[in-house]
């Protein structure tokens, strides 16, 4: 496949050479960096297969975007009104196309390493400058094309063959405004925030992204009532006369449906053709090389490359010393807590793992609440609101946690424990215990809280109970996880771990446990009373249950075997 | 020795915003010449290795390299110069094959030789089992030897090696010493930047010591000892304003009274 992408390269060689590029080592630049681009992994499903360190291979991750065209070109069916599919296919083409482009494009653009390996070489200028244009335009390109292919066909049953190479041009026009949009977002953030900022914003981002790709797929198909949709007249509102997607559809709309077309969608066409070069050129010639003398910035900001690098300094933190020597006295154990603390909300590999949890977890609870076809959603809502399903909520709050515990003793620079078995520490479960408090206290407590919050504001102070005996199930629950399942000190193990067979075992025992506290609890639920009182002894186990984890021995831990 | 310097620098200034590194530097490096270039922290090293080799191109004063001009042509100065950089940036998902076959294209060296070359270079460096491994399995020391080859292959003229001993195991930097030696016999320039006194005093034939984004010292071992002290290292600190590294190991030892 990229072969094909080079020979169609060279073919524009006389053209590049005289305007002064040294094709062969164009050809060398663009053929390396698409070798590594396929042996990189992915950020986008790197998500979902974090105990698979090797590579996803390419195939994998072109049908899946084939696979993402496949349910998105559908909407195209919904042609009876004017406009309505291809102005939702397109709408969400763009958004995909530009949140691909900045989670997974981000780290191909800003690679350090060209400083110190092409830039020494004798390569002139324009020869990286085109060879960097080419790469993201053979990257942007090869993702539409995957991604369209399937609305291509599609198009072609719908509005006949004559429809498909139209429809080709209207990707086109999409890919470009998506590349002039990432642009902008980029050059907004390269003016505004300092180049660490920007690496943690494209971070937060990503996290996002992915928050938006797994509510679109589970709460989508619920919200959305196809029948209404078939019959949304676009154009009487008049923002959609600004949105570019429709713009895009009016080529459409105007070649195949001219029954239907009158002057303004004539209008809207041209100017669906226009904006987009125009946006391209804008690009090219003057937000492109402030874009690449910025992008150095960032790019040498990180290393050792001169510039005098400012120190990101981090201010004491009064709030997490109180709450550090109050939990956590014993000086091992405040250790722990200090640095689970520290290491979880500033590593980005570990926000990215963990962070989307806290969206999946209201999306679940829609998810497996919102029943009730045919009924409208309001009053599936009413539904909702008048069960008791609220404890679903409370009880899925527990699955942060298992997010959070499942990452923590895992890290890619997990090396950097040898601190840990290199000072005389008799007892490692004090800073397993202080690991667990940290994570107790920055995400599940606070996190359990704020949904227990809008539990009992909804539901009424009955849920209180409710709510703390499942936050207390959920801590009881992520001990026993941590000592049957995690084994290991904070970051301090290779991410790519065997799981051994006996552990699936245990993971699905605890698993039956919590399933079966929770469902004792739904059905105890009418007797409050009850519930305050089982509130007693699972405070008690919780308690006693802390004291024996924080005697965990040296014996009971797994450690990376290649320190 | 030849007349004609190699490598003119004249004036050499570089400010990052208002702080000023390099301050009016000038020298004359000629060929065959193996120069010891040491400094504290922060001197200056790094930016004068990155102005030659083209990694920062604002800068104020003159480069001349073989009678060309930096400022006019850096791509003809590029051909000259090898480049070990120090901090070990590779693109670790290839393997050393597909690495230093795209290093010496960038250089336009022909396949045919070059895969020779390349083949006998992984070789000698003790490689020859791991020419088709992915690099990011491959320990410091190896991707080092790596590094090192990358900056000969196109047989330069002019060689900078920036602390290119980091990782290597005993072995190897006999190797490398041996090497830079036999390289400056072959009438190669080599410019070595390390913190390793030891070494520089055993390869180099002249000694520059930069503090402060000035040259400080500048001359043979033997010439730098009559007038300082009796080891690089001595001269070093002494020249850096820390003679008295005593008192600094005595606050450090009260302190944890």
């Amino acid at each position: 496949m990229d072969k094909i992408y080079l020979k169609f390269i060279q073919l524009l060689n006389p053209v590049l050479s005289r305007a002064g590029v040294d094709t062969d080592q164009l050809y060398q630049i663009l053929r390396i960096k698409l070798i590594i681009d396929e042996r990189r992994p992915k950020v986008m499903f790197a998500q979902r297969q974090n105990n698979k360190k090797k590579v996803q291979s390419p195939w994998f991750v072109s049908f899946f975007t084939v696979l993402m065209g496949i349910f998105i070109g559908l909407v195209l069916f919904l042609n009876k009104m004017p406009y309505v599919g291809q102005t939702i296919y397109f709408s969400v083409f763009m958004v995909l196309m530009s949140l691909t482009l900045i989670s997974d494009f981000t780290t191909v653009l800003i690679d350090t390493r060209d400083q110190f390996i092409i830039l020494p070489r004798p390569v002139n200028d324009r020869t990286i400058a085109v060879s960097r244009i080419l790469h993201i335009s053979i990257y942007v390109l090869r993702l539409a094309l995957l991604q369209g292919l399937p609305g291509l066909v599609m198009i072609g049953f719908i509005d006949g063959l004559a429809a498909v190479p139209v429809f080709f041009i209207q990707i086109l026009e999409v890919t470009f405004i998506s590349i002039f949009l990432v642009n902008i977002v980029y050059l907004v953030l390269m003016k505004f925030v300092s180049p660490q900022k920007f690496k943690d914003i494209i971070n937060y981002i990503q996290i996002a992204f992915s928050i938006l790709i797994f509510g679109a797929y589970y709460l989508l198909p619920k919200l959305i009532d196809v029948s209404i949709l078939k019959n949304i007249s676009i154009l009487s509102h008049w923002f959609s006369y600004i949105l570019p997607p429709v713009w895009i559809t009016a080529l459409n709309e105007l070649l195949f449906h001219h029954e239907r077309a009158d002057m303004i969608t004539s209008l809207l066409a041209i100017t669906g053709l226009v904006v987009p070069l125009f946006g391209l050129w804008l690009v090219a010639k003057v937000l492109a090389p402030g874009f690449n003398r910025r992008l150095s910035i960032i790019a040498t900001s990180d290393g050792s490359a001169g510039t005098p690098a400012k120190v990101k300094t981090e201010g004491k933190s009064g709030l997490m010393d109180k709450i550090a020597n109050l939990v956590a006295t014993d000086p091992v154990e405040n250790a722990g807590f200090r640095i689970t603390w520290k290491l979880a909300t500033r590593s980005r590999e570990f926000k990215m793992k963990v962070y989307p949890a806290f969206g999946y977890i209201p999306i679940y609870f829609l998810y497996f609440t919102l029943n009730g076809k045919g009924h409208s959603l309001a009053e599936r809502w009413e539904n909702v609101k008048a069960g008791h399903n609220y404890i679903i909520l409370a009880y899925l709050c527990i699955f942060l946690l298992m997010a959070a515990l499942s990452n923590v003793a895992m890290s890619d620079r997990y090396k950097s424990a040898w601190v840990y078995y290199t000072t005389p520490i008799s007892e490692p479960g004090k800073i397993l215990s202080g690991m667990y408090k940290a994570i107790l206290v920055i995400f599940f407590v606070p996190y359990s809280l704020f949904w227990g919050a809008v539990i009992v504001g909804i539901w009424g102070p009955a849920a209180i109970n409710d709510v703390l005996l499942a936050m207390l199930v959920g801590i009881i629950y992520g001990i026993l996880m941590a000592l049957f399942m995690i084994k290991g000190l904070p970051f301090s193990k290779p991410v790519m771990i065997k799981q051994s067979g006996g552990r699936i075992v245990t993971t699905l025992m605890t698993m039956i446990l919590l399933g079966g506290i929770g469902v004792a609890h739904y059905f105890l639920m009418k007797w409050e009373t009850v519930i305050w009182i089982a509130i007693i002894p699972f405070f008690l186990i919780t308690w006693i249950m802390l004291h024996y984890y924080k005697k965990t021995t040296w014996e009971s831990l797994e450690m990376a075997e290649d320190l | 020795m030849s007349e004609t310097p190699l490598i003119q620098i004249r004036n050499l200034s570089k400010f990052y915003g208002a702080k000023q590194v390099l301050k009016n530097l000038s020298l004359d490096i000629y060929p065959g010449q193996v120069i010891g270039y040491i400094g504290p922290n922060g001197a200056g090293k790094s930016t004068t290795v990155k102005i030659l080799t083209g990694l920062i191109p604002d800068f104020t004063g003159e480069v001349i390299v073989d009678g060309i001009s930096m400022a006019k042509d850096p791509q003809s100065i590029k051909k000259l110069f090898g480049y070990v950089p120090e901090n070990a940036e590779i693109y670790d998902v290839l393997t050393p094959l597909e690495y230093l076959d795209f290093i010496g294209k960038l250089y336009g060296m022909e396949s045919i030789t070059l895969e020779e070359r390349v083949t006998k270079l992984l070789a000698a460096f003790g490689l020859a089992n791991n020419v088709n491994d992915r690099m990011d399995t491959f320990s410091k020391g190896m991707k080092q030897k790596v590094l090192l080859i990358a900056g000969i292959i196109h047989n330069p003229k002019i060689i900078i090696l920036d602390e290119p001993l980091s990782g290597l195991d005993a072995n190897a930097v006999i190797v490398v010493k041996e090497l830079i030696l036999r390289l400056a016999k072959e009438g190669k320039t080599i410019f070595y930047c390390s913190h390793m006194m030891d070494v520089v005093e055993k390869v180099s034939d002249r000694i520059m010591l930069i503090n402060k984004g000035e040259v400080i010292a500048d001359g043979t071992f033997e010439s730098l000892k009559q007038n300082h002290s009796d080891t690089l290292e001595k001269i070093f600190s002494k020249l850096t304003g820390n003679e008295h590294s005593g008192d600094d190991a005595s606050a450090i030892i009260n302190a944890l009274d």
